[in-house]
C-alpha cells in the first residue's frame, strides 16, 4: 500500500526518468508539475505515459495520477515486484529510453525480473540494446549484480517503424557492494557491434574498415563484430549502425555509437563512431560520460562505508541527478580534483557514504 | 612562512564543485561553465517580478526540446579534433601499448 508521506516536488520534464526512479528506490512519493505549460502540445509525450505504465508493470502498488492536462503527476511509489512482464514500446523513443531506468530497478525487485521488450533498437538518442547489453550491464558487476544478467536481442528494429524485440533478464540482490574504482587502468582492447538491417550487408564493412583506420594505430588486440539479423528479425525500417567500446586493464569501459542518416555515407558513420569513442577516451576517468549517473546511484545504495570513483567533469545531467539524490536520499557527494598535486588534473574523485540500502522486496525462497 | 605564500599563490584556484553543485541555484548548464577561482557565486537571476516585460529565456525560443537521454548528440566540431594527427597521438600514452617504449604489451 503506498503511503504519501514525504513528497518530494519537481517542475518541468527535464530529468523525468530518473526522477521517478529515485522515488521509487526511496520510497518517497514525487509530485511534478508545469510539464511544458507552454508548449504547442503541453503535458506528457506519449513515450513518458509509456515509461510511467512500464513503472506501473514492474512494480507492485504504485499510484499514478496524472492531471487532466497531463501538465502534472504525483506517483506514489510501491513495491519493486519484477516478474515476468512485456512491454510494447512506441515509436517515439528508442528500448534504451524504457530500459535505461527499468536497469536501476531491477536488481532490487522482489523477484527476478524477465522482461520482453518491443520497439526501436537503435537510434541517435538513446544507448542502443547493443551497449546496454555490452557496457551499461558490465557496470552493475562492480556492485556484485552479474548472475543471471543478461540481454538477448532477439530481433532488431530500426527507426522509423522499428519491429525489435529484446529480453532483460536481472538477478535480484539484497544489497549493493561499496564501489572503491579510482584507478582507470590503460586500454587494453577495444569490441564493436556492427550492424545493418534491410540494406545492403557490405555497409557493415565500410563502417568496420573506415573505424579501423583510425583505431588500429593504437592497439592489436580490435575485434569489430558484423552482427547479422535478417528476414524478420531484422525489423521493419532500412538502418545500419556502429558501436564500439574500449576496454582497460582494470575493466573500466568507455563507449560510442553512431547511427546511420540519410546521405551520409557508411564510412563516415564509422568515422564517427571512433572519433566520438576517442573523446570518451580523453575524458578518462573510470567510468564513461554515459555512465555516471548509473554509478553514482549504486555509490548511493551501497553498504554504509565510503564509496569512491573517478570520472571526468559531470555531465549537466549528472549535476541535476547529485542534487536529486540528495533530495531524495540526503546523500552528498564530495566531488573534488582526482589529484590534488596536479594542477593540470581535470578528473574529479566522487566519494560518498553509502545509505546501506537493503532489498526488502526479495522473496526468500 | 614566506614559502608557504610563494606555495599558494602559484596554486591555481580550483573549482570548488561541491559548492557549485549543492549550495547555489545555478543551473547544470552554468555550473559547468562557472570557472575556477569564482569566489563569489551569485545565485541565478530567476524572473524577479519583472512582469511587465516579457524575458526570453533561453530555452523557450529554442523549438528544439531537451530530450532526458544518456546519449550526447554527436558534436561535429567536437569530431572535427580527431581529423589531426598530433590529436590522434596525444591519447597513446592512455593504451598498454602506450608511448613511452616502456615495454608492455
Amino acid at each position: 500500500m503506498a503511503s504519501l508521506g514525504t513528497i518530494v516536488h519537481f517542475s518541468g520534464h527535464y530529468h523525468f526518468r530518473h526522477r521517478l526512479v529515485l522515488s521509487i528506490l526511496s520510497g518517497k512519493s514525487v509530485r511534478i508539475d508545469k510539464i511544458r505549460p507552454d508548449d504547442k502540445n503541453p503535458g506528457l509525450r506519449d513515450y513518458e505515459i509509456s515509461l510511467l505504465r512500464l513503472l506501473e508493470k514492474v512494480t507492485n502498488g504504485t499510484v499514478i495520477e496524472i492531471s487532466v492536462t497531463g501538465t502534472a503527476i504525483l506517483l506514489k511509489p510501491g513495491i519493486i515486484a519484477g516478474g515476468s512482464l512485456t512491454h510494447d514500446c512506441p515509436l517515439s523513443r528508442s528500448i534504451g529510453y524504457f530500459l535505461e531506468p527499468v536497469v536501476m530497478l531491477a536488481p532490487f525487485s522482489k523477484k527476478p525480473l524477465h522482461l520482453t521488450i518491443r520497439g526501436i533498437t537503435t537510434d541517435d538518442n538513446d544507448l542502443s540494446v547493443d551497449l546496454i547489453r555490452t557496457v551499461t550491464l558490465p557496470h552493475l558487476q562492480l556492485f556484485g549484480i552479474s548472475d543471471g544478467l543478461e540481454l538477448r536481442i532477439k530481433k532488431r528494429g530500426s527507426p522509423p517503424e522499428g519491429g525489435g524485440e529484446v529480453q532483460f533478464l536481472c538477478p535480484v540482490v539484497k544489497q549493493v557492494k561499496t564501489l572503491n574504482f579510482v584507478d582507470p587502468g590503460k586500454i587494453k582492447r577495444i569490441r564493436g557491434i556492427s550492424h545493418a538491417v534491410r540494406v545492403n550487408p557490405q555497409f557493415s564493412n565500410r563502417m568496420i574498415e573506415a573505424s579501423r583506420s583510425i583505431l588500429n594505430r593504437y592497439i592489436p588486440d580490435i575485434y569489430l563484430y558484423s552482427d547479422v539479423y535478417k528476414g524478420e528479425e531484422s525489423g521493419k525500417s532500412p538502418g545500419y549502425a556502429l558501436s564500439i567500446l574500449a576496454e582497460t586493464t582494470n575493466s573500466a569501459l568507455y563507449c560510442a555509437e553512431a547511427t546511420s542518416k540519410p546521405g551520409v555515407a557508411p564510412e563516415d558513420i564509422g568515422l564517427q563512431a571512433s572519433r566520438a569513442l576517442l573523446s570518451e577516451i580523453k575524458q578518462g576517468g573510470c567510468v564513461d560520460r554515459k555512465h555516471q549517473t548509473l554509478v553514482l546511484l549504486m555509490m548511493t545504495l551501497g553498504s554504509e562505508d565510503v564509496g569512491r570513483c573517478r570520472m571526468s567533469a559531470p555531465t549537466t545531467r549528472t549535476i541535476q541527478f547529485l542534487r536529486d539524490v540528495k533530495s531524495f536520499f540526503g546523500i552528498s557527494f564530495r566531488v573534488a580534483t582526482a589529484d590534488p598535486s596536479d594542477p593540470d588534473c581535470v578528473q574529479l574523485l566522487y566519494s560518498c557514504y553509502g545509505t546501506g540500502y537493503v532489498n526488502a522486496n526479495r522473496s526468500l525462497a | 612562512s614566506a614559502r608557504a605564500e610563494a606555495a599558494s599563490s602559484r596554486k591555481p584556484r580550483r573549482k570548488d564543485w561541491m559548492k557549485l553543485i549543492y549550495s547555489t541555484n545555478l543551473s547544470p548548464e552554468q555550473v559547468l561553465r562557472e570557472g575556477a577561482g569564482v569566489s563569489e557565486v551569485e545565485a541565478v537571476e530567476e524572473d524577479e517580478g519583472d512582469d511587465e516585460f516579457f524575458k526570453i529565456k533561453k530555452r523557450a525560443t529554442g523549438d528544439e526540446e531537451t530530450l532526458d537521454m544518456s546519449k550526447e548528440p554527436l558534436n561535429s566540431d567536437d569530431l572535427k579534433q580527431w581529423e589531426d594527427e598530433e590529436m590522434l597521438d596525444s591519447i597513446r600514452h592512455l593504451f598498454i601499448t602506450g608511448s613511452s617504449g616502456s615495454g608492455d604489451n
